[in-house]
């Protein structure tokens, strides 16, 4: 009986509220808005339950005509949303909270949001607005340094993804996290506009991303863009141009240094000298692969929500020119986004966005530009070159004839679309069912040419005359290729809802997802036998040169499909007891039937200790104290190849019987038929704080996550091809911590300190009961073994130089040590020098990151610094260790022992001797660097001073990237190189990063 | 109650999907490769030749980098007395070097040269495993046995070079369990499977192919090869009447000049006994050759001479080795031209420059190729020429060199009629006097003549370090020859690669005095 009373009470209720609107007389309600002190401007103010709605000006006022018993809600990011009865009142003012600032915004938890506030997981949020402002193509670059537990490690390359790692290394094969772009699985997110983006949600322990099931195990990061704001109608651009410059290069020897160690070297073997008579250039081969290069960003959007719609149209044109010459990466997005109201309970909506890209990449070669001699002068024309000396002739040539020669000759586009529609249903009261399906299609494709080859001036040596020569037997091939791809998916969710007696808020959700990413790929080339195709792209086609001429084509496909089916349930207890627990099945194609499924899952709590009674009459200064603990299992499939159970055969063989060719297949590798994902389970605890007036913001995570069965590839017996398994244990051990606090000082300054940190213990716990090989990486550099972390590197540890024979005679040394050879380390103490001797000498993976910023805003003026850096990882500089053929020298060389007490770090100028190539810590370098990753000063103009154009807002800005870097390595970038996990840490000649100067604008109509 | 009645209408419709999902998705993640074949669905041919395309893969094998140019190469050759390392003094850095003036590093080409040949072993494992194994594959018995012993032939070949090189090897017989880490097998241990293999290849492998298969493996290489194995491990008779099954075979003869041989008309001829085919066409200048030639291809300045890394350079021990006016000298070593000393290659092209074109004064001739394929090719880089493993007069001078070792008059006689047989071919078109026949019956006399012989004759060929490790030489030649860091203890055989020693954690065992 209760119950039927109180459904009657409330469809009386409701019935009487919509007599009360359709009747009500509107008033104009003004007033402003303000944070206690200062006006807020852009405050969304909006009559409840309707789209009538308007913002606050610069100067917080406001001003709206509403119904006079309506509700108006005041909200703006950063501040807790108010609710105020109009009561018929026309002034209403309004103080707005700061408190607890960010807890009362949604992060994405998988297949929904859920209420900071609520999570029980360790989720960083980064907002788009930040990283709109850095000079960038790439939405994940500017990420570097921000959050604690994220280890971003950047290109410079144009239009280049980062390689990005969460919370150390979980798989020995792949750990690249998962990107998902408003619930859209994607492997690539270049398609994003990085002005466009809302907010990125990193998801870091595995309790948060445990619902992506086979997918999440690497951490996931979740991407929402940009929706049109309440209110109003709006116009914004940003557009931002710099240029960017390398500013620390390799430190190669000059021609006088050169000819110097050269000679050194040649006596020092008992060779003849070389005749240097007719090398008389002095030519720095970087300064001319490298450029001063333009990065420019552009990005418009309209957006408009009108009664029963909302609109959203964002153009963006993005351009970046590589250091390395005739790099050049440029992308344009058009994205709409519609949402229809169609009633209260139901409203569809559809996003779609699209691509093209155009991509050039660089001609140079910089390890060509290392190692060639530069003694040579560069060219006499544009099409005559000098060939380098006789002793690297053979395998190093001009640095500068390929990257012309090949300049602009090839056309690299890309076209994608990226489409979702939704539909959601509010049913039942407390029920809503949403569907989406996603699709993304995309088309690579590509075509080129050969120019026709230099001339080569050889010079004479020797007294020889110099000459010049030319391949005339030169014809040009013309080459197309063309790629295609697709991606389905869908998910279809249904949420249930409730607050019940104020004080139990509960949340179920269940949804069922499916994905199917397929593609295929075709290419040709065809090569004219008696023409040379002219410099022309309107002719660079494979038709151009006629069929029985030379022809070539590939092609091939792939396919994927996953399947899932998961729920979620939250439960609060008058917002002090948090509850969130997750279930997922998972099964992906790629593995045998019978190991297909899986079952995930994650529990976690939390205990908002700051709503206790006692607490809040205690403790006065924390306004919020969290504490949170979780538990997640999840699978991981990632990295392992298509249908790896099964043998595949390679077709790629020929066996050749006098001038005939016959086609041979053979098994690609050796099949594991039981070959499944890996178990990721992690346990996360932490502690969320807000205190002093929410001036002071903390989070502490303490995690530890293991993983099993490490999908890995090893090389068994030499000869076989490769096995690729599942085998042993992984732990990641860490913990993150951030912290900030943000003030004023007087009325007009305000600032924000921030800093993060975080510890990563990568160890192998067991490489498994049935591997009998020792797994290596980088040709041996690296081992992978229980105890150390993954791939750490394992070699001879340096002592000195062996200075004299005497010096010989009473150290350990190989068989064949001469005065002069680096001396190692007899760490076993059998007083000789042997394998036995090499050691764990570092990891590659550097344990400690951390980010730091400062922002100061006064008045119109805003200023950042921010920096970052890592620690405690060591870089193989292998670049230095080719010996293949006389290459230029790097600058230590310049100290190399000659006699005894004249070094003892750099070996004797002699490439015969092996023992000095062996891999020792001669080769490592510290990879503790520290960057000042930001400068950036701004003027905000308001309203007031700009309203005869029309503008309420525009911002002007300078910014400086990477413009200084403290660290002892010696190559480009000191950021380890990662991407390899087993053989990580190895610098052969990484893609410089170039500071980057820029200025900027944000203007809002 | 009500939440919780909700909840379980939930939880039943979660559990319902979980149940109906793991049937009404399998179609759906039933997903093939795309464009690949697997063994399941591969369509193998059945008829009369149904192995060949696993076959052809151990064929393929052959051509790879160190299998056959460089580690091979450099190991058999650059190491021995007769050539060094060639090119510019830095060139090739410490790893190249060290082979030429020892101890050879275990962390170089040893390494990429003993993976290549366990990738021939393993291809001819697969294969003998597809033969009897595979269901799938309906074939005559004939079919079986002779791709079996094609494989067999392939893998002791493989086997031959290894235990030669680096003497214990680990013996891996048949597709291993990917778990399997195999301990190294005694030289000995590995002689007697390598012989199996050949005897099983000489029993079932035809005598000749068809024209387009010229040059896949057939008995006469079977036999030629066990002669070899014979003769290494010192089988006097044995190896004398293997060789004589290939003397008797009718398939081969000295018929052809010995400054042919080595030319692109030479390969497949009747000297040949086994050598590993290469191709090229202007289309595909690399992938279908081989590079063997390339890297030891003149090393000039000019476009014509611009051929190579100049690597093998004959040394001035096997220059002095010729006796006077011996044709195959210059067939052997491609003089470089000098100031007012202009030299002629075989193809009748004066040859470059030294020192102002070319920075070698010598170069192996036998390499060369014939300009007329450089302009039919486009291409410099030689890597349509076949190396030639096995010459029939490789097999006479084994078989000569068993027959006098085996003793007794009649067989010195034969062994000396085999010796002049090849010296006769070699005078042909030099001036009278040369090369004149040997007389001599004296066993030790004529050890020592033949020994001569082999050496000369398959100069840069890859016999001669092995030669002068089986005779028990070693040291005092490579002393002579100034190689003064040589030590027969050690440097008669390669370090074990040291990443296969770390792969294998300490199972493989490093040779003696590395």
């Amino acid at each position: 009986m209760k119950k039927i009373f109180t459904k009657f009470s409330v469809l009386t209720t409701l019935c009487l509220l919509l007599l009360n609107v359709a009747y009500a007389q509107n008033v104009t309600v003004k007033g402003k808005v303000t944070d206690g002190k200062l006006p807020i401007p852009g405050v969304g103010v909006t009559v409840k339950g309707t789209t009538n709605a308007t913002v606050t000006n610069p100067d917080g006022d406001y001003s709206l005509s509403v119904p006079a018993n309506s509700i108006l809600v005041f909200s703006s990011i950063g501040f807790s949303a108010r609710e105020i009865e109009v009561k018929n009142q026309t002034t209403i003012n309004v103080s707005m909270a700061t408190s607890t600032q960010d807890l009362e915004q949604v992060v994405v938890v998988g297949y929904g949001t859920q209420k900071r506030k609520d999570v029980t997981g360790a989720i960083s949020s980064v907002s788009g607005e930040d990283l709109a402002k850095m000079p960038a193509v790439s939405p994940l670059a500017s990420l570097q340094g921000k959050v604690a537990g994220l280890t971003v490690v950047n290109s410079g390359g144009a239009g280049s993804q980062p390689v990005i790692r969460i919370r150390g290394i979980a798989s020995t094969n792949n750990a690249t996290p998962l990107y998902v772009v408003d619930g859209f699985i994607q492997d690539n997110i270049d398609y994003l506009n990085p002005a466009d983006i809302e907010s990125i949600d990193l998801l870091r322990d595995a309790s948060s991303s445990a619902i992506y099931g086979l997918r999440g195990a690497n951490g996931v990061i979740a991407i929402t863009t940009k929706r049109a704001a309440k209110g109003q109608t709006r116009i914004n651009f940003t557009s931002n141009v710099g240029i960017q410059k390398v500013i620390d290069r390799i430190d190669v020897t000059d021609a006088e240094g050169f000819k110097k160690l050269y000679s050194t070297q040649l006596a020092n073997i008992g060779a003849a000298p070389f005749d240097f008579s007719n090398y008389n250039g002095n030519t720095d081969w970087q300064d001319l692969i490298l450029q001063t290069a333009i990065i420019n960003t552009n990005s418009l959007t309209f957006s408009n929500t009108g009664e029963k719609t909302s609109t959203l149209i964002n153009l963006a044109y993005n351009n970046q020119e590589g250091v390395l010459k005739y790099n050049q990466y440029q992308k344009f997005i058009l994205r709409l986004s519609e949402e229809i109201r169609v009633t209260d309970k139901f409203k569809v909506g559809a996003d779609i966005t699209g691509f093209h890209d155009i991509n050039q990449g660089a001609t140079a070669g910089l390890n060509n530009a290392i190692w060639a001699a530069p003694i040579v002068p560069v060219q006499t024309d544009a099409y005559t070159y000098y060939a380098m000396p006789s002793f690297q002739r053979a395998q190093v040539g001009n640095p500068i004839a390929p990257m012309e020669r090949n300049r602009n000759n090839s056309i690299n586009k890309g076209l994608s679309f990226n489409g979702s529609v939704f539909a959601e249903l509010k049913f039942l009261k407390n029920f809503t069912a949403r569907s989406t399906f996603y699709a993304r299609y995309g088309y690579d494709y590509s075509r080129g040419f050969t120019r026709p080859p230099f001339s080569f001036i050889n010079v004479g040596e020797n007294g020889g005359p110099t000459t010049t020569v030319i391949d005339n037997q030169f014809r040009s091939t013309v080459s197309q290729g063309q790629s295609e791809s697709h991606r389905y998916q869908q998910d279809h969710t249904v949420t249930y809802e409730k607050t019940i007696a104020n004080d139990h808020r509960v949340t179920a959700m269940v949804g069922f997802t499916s994905l199917r990413f397929a593609g295929s790929n075709i290419s040709g080339s065809r090569t004219d036998s008696t023409l040379v195709v002219p410099d022309n792209p309107d002719l660079w086609y494979l038709g151009v040169i006629n069929a029985n001429n030379i022809l070539t084509n590939g092609g091939g496909g792939n396919e994927q499909t996953n399947a899932g089916v998961f729920g979620r349930l939250s439960y609060t207890y008058k917002d002090r007891y948090l509850f969130n627990g997750t279930i997922r099945r998972d099964g992906s194609s790629r593995f045998a039937p019978q190991n297909r499924w899986g079952t995930f899952g994650s529990v976690g709590l939390g205990w908002v200790a700051s709503e206790e009674d006692f607490f809040k009459d205690n403790i006065k200064a924390i306004n919020f104290l969290k504490l949170r603990a979780s538990f997640g299992r999840l699978g991981n499939s990632n990295g392992v190849a298509d249908n790896r159970y099964q043998v595949l055969l390679a077709n790629g063989r020929d066996a050749i019987f006098g001038e005939n060719i016959f086609t041979a297949v053979g098994p690609e590798f050796f099949p594991d038929p039981n070959l499944r994902f890996e178990i990721i389970q992690g346990v996360d605890v932490g502690l969320d704080i807000r205190a002093f007036d929410s001036r002071y913001n903390a989070e502490i995570n303490l995690y530890t996550k293991k993983t099993d069965g490490l999908l890995t590839s090893y090389p068994i017996q030499a000869g076989q091809p490769a096995f690729f398994t599942n085998l042993g244990e992984v732990n990641n051990k860490g913990i993150e911590v951030s912290m900030g606090w943000t003030d004023k000082i007087g009325k007009d300054l305000t600032f924000n300190v921030s800093g993060n940190f975080s510890y990563n213990k990568n160890r192998v716990i067991s490489i498994g009961n049935t591997i009998d090989f020792q797994i290596i990486g980088n040709g041996g550099v690296n081992l992978t073994n229980t105890g150390q972390s993954i791939g750490y590197f394992y070699g001879y540890r340096q002592t000195g130089i062996y200075q004299s024979t005497a010096d010989l005679d009473k150290t350990p040394k190989f068989s064949n040590s001469l005065p002069g050879d680096i001396s190692y380390e007899d760490t076993n103490g059998d007083g000789i020098i042997s394998p036995l001797d090499r050691t764990y000498l570092g990891t590659p993976f550097p344990p400690y990151s951390y980010g730091m910023s400062l922002s100061l805003g006064y008045k119109g003026f805003d200023a950042l610094i921010e920096g970052q850096g890592v620690a405690g990882n060591q870089i193989y500089t292998q670049r230095r260790t080719q010996n293949f053929a006389t290459l230029n020298y790097e600058a230590n060389r310049l100290n190399a022992w000659t006699a005894p007490g004249t070094s003892n770090v750099e070996p004797i100028l002699d490439n015969t001797r092996g023992n000095n190539y062996l891999f020792s810590s001669h080769y490592l370098e510290p990879g503790d660097y520290f960057r000042l990753r930001t400068v950036q000063l701004g003027y905000t103009f308001g309203a007031n001073m700009l309203a005869k154009a029309g503008i309420q807002k525009l911002r002007l800005y300078l910014s400086g990237q990477n413009i200084q870097t403290w660290s002892q390595a010696t190559g480009y970038t000191p950021e380890a190189q990662i991407g390899s996990i087993l053989g990580g840490g190895a610098d052969n000649g990484v893609y410089p990063i170039p500071a980057v100067y820029s200025f900027g604008l944000n203007v809002t109509f | 109650m009500k939440i919780f009645n909700k909840r379980n209408i939930c939880m039943a419709i979660t559990a319902a999907s979980l149940i109906s999902i793991n049937s009404g998705c399998k179609s759906f993640l039933d997903t093939e490769r795309q464009g690949v074949y697997t063994t399941e669905n591969y369509p193998y041919p059945q008829g009369g030749t149904p192995y060949d395309t696993f076959l052809f893969s151990a064929y393929d094998a052959l051509r790879a980098y160190n299998f056959v140019s460089d580690g091979f190469m450099v190991a058999s050759s650059i190491r021995s007395d007769d050539a060094d390392k060639g090119s510019t003094p830095t060139d090739g850095g410490a790893d190249v070097i060290a082979m030429d003036n020892f101890p050879v590093l275990s962390n170089g080409r040893v390494n990429t040269l003993w993976t290549e040949y366990f990738v021939m072993i393993v291809r001819c494992n697969d294969i003998i495993d597809q033969v009897q194994n595979n269901t799938a594959i309906v074939a005559t018995p004939e079919a079986k046995l002779q791709a079996e012993a094609e494989a067999r032939f392939l893998r002791a070949y493989s086997y031959f070079f290894l235990v030669r090189a680096y003497g214990r090897v680990p013996k891996i017989d048949k597709p291993l369990a990917a778990t399997a880490n195999v301990p190294q097998s005694s030289a000995s241990e590995i002689y007697a499977f390598i012989e199996e293999d050949l005897k099983f290849a000489a029993a079932n492998l035809p005598l000749n192919w068809e024209s387009k298969y010229s040059g896949r493996s057939t008995k006469g290489a079977a036999n030629g090869m066990l002669a070899k194995v014979y003769l290494y491990q010192q089988k006097w008779a044995m190896a004398m009447a293997t060789a004589n099954m290939v003397m008797t075979s009718s398939q081969y003869d000295l018929s052809v000049n010995y400054g042919v041989i080595f030319t692109e008309a030479g390969e497949n001829s009747k000297e040949s006994v086994f050598e590993i085919q290469g191709t090229a066409s202007a289309q595909v200048p690399t992938a279908n050759g081989i590079q063997y030639a390339n890297i030891q291809g003149t090393r000039g300045n000019t476009v014509e001479w611009n051929r190579g890394w100049g690597w093998n350079m004959p040394s001035a021990q096997l220059e002095a080795a010729y006796e006077a006016n011996d044709p195959r000298k210059n067939r052997t070593i491609l003089y470089s031209s000098q100031a007012g000393a202009p030299r002629q290659t075989y193809y009748g092209q004066t040859a470059p420059l030294f020192p102002t074109e070319v920075p070698n004064p010598k170069y192996n001739h036998k390499v060369l190729a014939n300009p007329s394929f450089i302009a039919r090719y486009n291409t410099r880089g030689s890597w349509w020429m076949n190396v030639r493993i096995l010459r029939y007069a490789d097999v006479v001078l084994m078989y000569a060199e068993a027959a006098n070792e085996v003793g007794g008059a009649a067989n010195i006689a034969n062994a000396l009629a085999a010796v002049n047989s090849v010296r006769a071919r070699a005078r042909i078109g030099a001036p009278g006097g040369t090369l004149p026949n040997l007389t001599t019956t004296d066993q030790a006399v004529l050890r020592t003549a033949i020994r001569q012989e082999r050496r000369v004759e398959l100069a840069m060929e890859h016999e001669r370090f092995f030669d002068i490790v089986r005779w028990g030489i070693s040291q005092q030649v490579m002393q002579d020859a100034g190689k003064t860091n040589f030590i027969a203890s050690r440097d008669n055989l390669l370090p074990i690669p040291q990443q296969q020693i770390d792969l294998s954690k300490g199972v493989l065992t490093q040779n003696p005095g590395y």
